[in-house]
């Protein structure tokens, strides 16, 4: 049922089923999200700078995503042979790098009117600065090598590597003192976030996840198509 | 026992080849100096603030310059075959690798052992500071050697892009620097830092072997 993750025609053939219906729902989802964020409750203290939190929670989440993504694919096309997930790694890499670089932006803009400043080296955003170097030096490796194998299987191995850096970023506001504040929507326990902002938080972080879907499938699509020597 | 010879004459030819190009690893040590004496000039010498920040310039000083020399890790071996037919010799990859590690950091890191205690004096460091110094470099030093492992047989075929190795190494470093810095300043949590770089030098150890044998497999058969 699954094989269109790991099979390239399979994926090709499923894409081009899915495609229509998830642009009209990813279109639907970000107008019912941006409405939700329109008509959503302001903060008691931050007042109207809260609905950042809109735009820099999902795709902070997104960029771990993307990285989680990447690095199960490389155990996959490592360990089994599967060409293809390099593919796809290659493939959202640069949407990783894009969502990070918009978390960081928003994050940034939204402390300087709550923190007082634009940046502090603080662990949470030091990590999540790291971590999009990463994406940019998978990037830079993509363009590198004259090989192909060489080039998939060595930007496999280092995906593999950095992931040290995941469970850094998950875990640094549990260990270190930061200024950052700790996880209030993914706790163990139920979330201490109110309800009327946990839906329109829970809404953009599905169309912000289905447009990132969307452009994987069209860059897998195309990196496929160069594969096969079409492009 | 036969593997014990093989791994013995291994290391010696690797002391040999060292000892007739020792003038690189002098040039090594000469940047490192240089840098230091670039830094203060660019500074002035004022010394309370050569104090202040003197572990952490040299530490990253001494991370640039023993990234200078990665490219012949193992470029040597791998261009006149001697990587082959080591492997036909009966070594497996990942042995060779430890032993590459294990004799870069002998040969290349702890020569700047020697060279600390001049560069502390040039930044007036007091003397515990330069204890901890060179109790972290011995760790951390070991780190740079798996990491220059893993960068450099990463980079074998790459023929385009050249400071993409120094990258890697000081990407993955920076935890290195973190904790080997905030010793000084740490009090109470001194024996909890130095475990915990004794944990990523030995995490290091754990993965470099694995990784760069990987990239050499790769490397040899599509060269």
């Amino acid at each position: 049922m699954f094989k269109f993750l790991i099979n390239p025609s399979r994926f090709n053939k499923f894409a081009d089923i899915i495609f229509k219906p998830l642009a009209i729902t990813t279109a639907l989802t970000f107008i019912l999200g941006l409405f939700l964020v329109y008509f959503s409750p302001l903060d008691y203290q931050q007042g109207l700078t809260v609905k950042i939190m809109y735009i820099h929670v999902p795709s902070a989440w997104l960029a771990l995503l993307t990285y989680a993504i990447m690095t199960i694919y490389s155990i996959i096309g490592l360990a089994f042979k599967i060409p293809f997930s390099f593919i796809i790694n290659k493939a959202i890499a640069p949407i990783g790098a894009v969502f990070t670089l918009l978390c960081l932006i928003s994050g940034s803009m939204w402390g300087k009117p709550m923190w007082g400043t634009w940046w502090v080296w603080d662990a949470r955003l030091t990590s999540v600065a790291i971590l999009f170097i990463i994406y940019l030096v998978i990037i830079f490796l993509n363009q590198t090598f004259e090989n192909i194998e060489v080039r998939e299987k060595t930007i496999a191995i280092f995906i593999l590597i950095g992931s040290v850096n995941l469970p850094i970023i998950k875990f640094s506001v549990d260990w270190w003192n930061t200024l950052h504040q700790p996880a209030s929507v993914s706790k163990l326990s139920s979330p201490s976030i109110d309800i009327s902002m946990l839906q329109p938080l829970f809404v953009m972080t599905i169309a912000f996840s289905l447009i990132g879907v969307i452009i994987a499938i069209l860059r897998i699509k195309t990196e496929i198509l160069i594969r096969k020597k079409y492009l | 026992m036969i593997i014990l010879k093989k791994i013995l004459l291994f290391l010696k030819r690797e002391f040999k080849l060292f000892y007739t190009n020792i003038a690189d690893l002098f040039s090594n040590i000469l940047f490192f100096f240089l840098s230091v004496f670039v830094f203060i000039f660019a500074l002035g010498s004022d010394e309370q603030l050569l104090r202040t920040i003197g572990v952490g310039v040299i530490w990253s000083l001494l991370l640039l310059s023993s990234t200078l020399s990665l490219r012949k890790f193992y470029e040597d071996d791998f261009k006149n075959g001697v990587l082959i037919i080591t492997h036909m010799g009966g070594m497996s990859y990942e042995l060779i690798v430890l032993l590459k590690i294990f004799s870069h950091f002998i040969l290349v890191q702890i020569p700047f052992l020697a060279s600390l205690p001049i560069v502390g004096i040039f930044f007036n460091l007091p003397t515990n500071e330069i204890y901890n110094l060179f109790l972290t470099f011995v760790i951390g030093s070991l780190i740079l050697s798996c990491l220059g492992s893993i960068s450099a047989s990463m980079n074998l075929l790459n023929k385009t892009n050249f400071s993409i190795s120094s990258i890697i190494v000081l990407l993955f470093s920076i935890p290195v620097i973190i904790f080997s810095v905030g010793i000084n300043n740490a009090g109470d949590n001194f024996n909890s830092l130095i475990n915990l770089l004794i944990g990523i030098a030995l995490i290091f150890i754990g993965i470099s072997p694995w990784s760069s044998a990987a990239s050499i497999r790769l490397a040899l058969k599509n060269s």
